[in-house]
């Protein structure tokens, strides 16, 4: 009892600790205004809530993270960010560090353009356009403290294979700290763009919290290919909302990866403006050790004639756990939408946990959707098939293993980023077979 | 080279091989026939080494080692290979990749170099060719998607890579049309030699007439119940299992 009693007055200094975070920001800009008053009304998150249950909420309530100074004085050094980056998009690329943009180790390609995000949030009514104020405590925060990150436009362009990269390095700060960047990136009608985004830790040792915003706009027939690989540090916690609202016959193949940090929550708000538009999500999550990976998914047809494709594979080994929790919502409008959801896991322990939750919830009738489920162990057919083939047991599970994740991986659009993530889970798959030996 | 005695063995407390034996020297080839279900399957994955199958009582012993005291991968870097039934689709694992571990997990058993992708792919080209098979199945992941025929294709290729001392072909030509059936018997004819024994199970006789058996055992209920030379294929073609069941039940 006085645990529970000790537990709630935790969270709420906790709760009075993240608005008064937000009530001395003193933002000026409209976006902020709303979500300071959103914040005073919503609560903690709390397992009582769907979309929060099945996460280890202590880990993200182990401290009042906040805006930390930094510990070291090591700033990014040219050689790191050319060490980290994927080096494929001929140098464009964007930095941000600890969720500041680093304009010195930044170039982005002709017909982009980059504002950061406190000088955009003055006059340009983009900023939070798809997002709105936050659902969440956590969204409403980065919104209420908005400042740090950058307002990205892509027109049309003669060459279509424009490529950028952003950097994501969180390290150097005092343990706790709050790191709350916001990117919105805009692809004008006809505009294309091959995007990777990394979010890494970079060995940091410090406990802290990533809380990132991602809103994108793509403009009437925009493409959008985007890769994203999260490998925070180990202590780190890492929560990025991707809001994604797609005009007439654009098209977003999207692929995450979440491999790195203690805690991790990824949500996807998916909505469509307008016909013809093709939403494709691809996502792979390892979870070892004590992680924990939370997927969100919140797909809203609302209007006829869109499709969309979620196909997501976790691996969980140790004590990790993974949470997947997929909505795809058609609306009584939305016919001839075309919209399938796919979530598989394999167990490599028992005392990993999986809890997955694929809805569908159809108000239209002339459509087409289909979702689907499976958690299993690997297939000991496969695995005597190896080996009956003279190939060990621990390299055979590895290769089942990599196979699995390889459909997601190899969706990556970048080759560079695709083949780090694969050298990622070999690595990881080798310390598991270690363990289990 | 191999010598099965009294073998018992079962799954899910369930006995399937119910005292066994079978004796194989090198360079022989036995086919086995028999009905569905009596069991032949059961011996090829007992010999491969599948966890699942339990076996009771009984021995192999394989080139003069305890078979039955081997892991699956360390019967096949000994030399043992088998052909399945039902090969398993690995998605996600590239088909070259796979052949290439493989190759070389056998070839350093074996004390032989590893082979570098040049060398591997030149090997495996020239099987691809022999075997009739398309390179394009190569890039694809492992019997994923594959057509019936492609697949037992694709164990043949396997076989004719690792080159191994006894292989044990389970229906390899079930699903085969009558080309495929003739490339995939000169991919096993290739391979005789008086080193190489092969067990060859089948339910058709055609088959036995491109891979010509020194001795055909008949699988029934568990047991080998009548052995014979190849007219034991074409009388068991003519008159089906039901006779040599009617002698066993009346001995
Ligand atoms: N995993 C299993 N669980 C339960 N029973 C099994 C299992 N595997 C095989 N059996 C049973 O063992 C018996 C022998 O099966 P097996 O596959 O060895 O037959 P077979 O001689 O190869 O038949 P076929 O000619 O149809 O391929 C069958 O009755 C089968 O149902
Ligand atoms: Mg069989």
């Amino acid at each position: 009892m006085s645990a529970m009693v000790a537990g709630t007055a935790r969270a709420d200094l906790l709760l009075q600790h993240f608005r008064s975070l937000a009530d001395t920001s003193k933002p000026h800009h409209a976006l902020a205004l709303k979500a300071q008053t959103a914040l005073h009304a919503l609560p903690l998150p709390k397992r009582k809530q769907e979309s929060w249950r099945y996460t280890p909420l202590p880990v993200l309530f182990e401290q009042a993270w906040e805006p930390k100074p930094a510990a070291t004085t090591a700033a990014l050094s040219v050689q790191q960010v050319a060490a980290l980056a994927l080096g494929d998009t001929d140098g464009c690329r964007i930095v941000l560090h600890n969720g500041v943009w680093l304009p010195a180790l930044s170039q982005v390609p002709s017909g982009v353009s980059v504002l950061p995000l406190a000088q955009a949030l003055a006059d340009d009514t983009v900023v939070g356009s798809v997002s709105g104020p936050g659902r969440h405590l956590f969204a409403a925060l980065n919104a209420a403290m908005a400042h740090d990150g950058v307002v990205i436009r892509v027109a049309a362009g003669p060459d279509p294979e424009q490529k950028l990269e952003i950097l994501h390095v969180n390290s150097g700060l005092a343990s706790g700290w709050l790191v709350q960047p916001r990117v919105v990136l805009v692809l004008e009608d006809g505009a294309q763009l091959s995007l990777s985004e990394q979010y890494l830790g970079h060995d940091d040792a410090s406990a802290g919290l990533y809380n990132g915003m991602t809103e994108i706009l793509l403009g009437r027939g925009a493409r959008l290919a985007h890769a994203r690989l999260q490998n925070e540090a180990d202590p780190h916690r890492h929560l990025n909302a991707l809001y994604l609202r797609q005009q007439a016959d654009s098209a977003y193949t999207g692929t995450t990866l979440a491999m790195g940090g203690l805690w991790s929550r990824s949500e996807f708000h998916v909505s469509f403006a307008a016909a013809g538009a093709h939403c494709e999500l691809n996502g792979f999550y390892l979870s070892g050790g004590q992680q924990s990976h939370d997927l969100q998914l919140d797909i809203v047809h609302g209007v006829p004639g869109c499709s969309s494709t979620e196909r997501f594979k976790g691996i969980l080994s140790g004590r990790g756990r993974a949470a997947f929790d997929g909505i795809i919502l058609v609306q009584p409008d939305a016919q001839k939408t075309d919209a399938r959801l796919s979530n598989d896991n394999l167990l490599l322990s028992r005392q990993a946990e999986i809890d997955t939750r694929p809805q569908l919830e159809i108000y239209a009738d002339d459509v087409q959707c289909s979702h689907g489920t499976t958690v299993g162990q690997i297939d000991a057919e496969m695995l005597f098939y190896l080996r009956s083939r003279g190939i060990p047991r621990d390299q055979a599970v590895n290769m089942v293993c990599k196979g699995f994740a390889g459909e997601i991986l190899q969706t990556c659009r970048s080759e560079v980023l695709q083949q780090r993530a694969q050298a990622l889970l070999e690595q990881r798959l080798a310390g598991v077979l270690a363990g289990m030996a | 080279m191999l010598s099965i005695n009294h073998l018992h063995a079962g799954i899910n407390g369930e006995e399937i091989l119910k005292g066994l034996n079978l004796e194989i020297g090198a360079g022989e080839v036995h086919a086995i026939m028999g009905p569905n279900g009596a069991g032949k399957s059961t011996l090829s994955k007992v010999l491969a080494g599948r966890e699942e199958y339990v076996v009771t009582e009984g021995s192999v012993r394989f080139l003069g080692q305890d078979l039955l005291a081997l892991e699956p991968e360390e019967r096949a870097h000994l030399g043992i290979f088998m052909a399945f039934q039902y090969p398993v689709e690995l998605p996600g694992v590239n088909n070259t990749y796979f052949l290439q571990t493989s190759l070389n997990a056998i070839r350093t058993a074996r004390g032989e170099e590893p082979l570098n992708s040049l060398n591997f792919m030149k090997q495996v080209r020239s099987k691809l060719r022999e075997l009739n098979m398309d390179e394009s199945l190569l890039r694809r992941s492992v019997n994923t998607g594959f057509s019936g025929g492609e697949m037992k294709r694709n164990e043949i290729l396997q076989m004719s890579l690792l080159e191994p001392k006894l292989a044990i072909l389970d229906e390899t030509d079930s699903g085969l049309d009558i080309d495929a059936l003739r490339i995939v018997a000169d991919g096993v004819n290739a391979l005789r030699s008086p080193e190489r024994s092969m067990l060859v199970i089948t339910h058709y006789q055609r088959l036995l007439d491109y891979i010509q058996p020194d001795y055909v055992h008949v699988l029934s209920n568990g047991r080998i119940i009548r052995s014979g030379d190849k007219s034991l294929a074409l009388e068991l073609e003519e008159k089906g299992y039901g006779w040599i069941k009617a002698q066993e039940a009346a001995a």
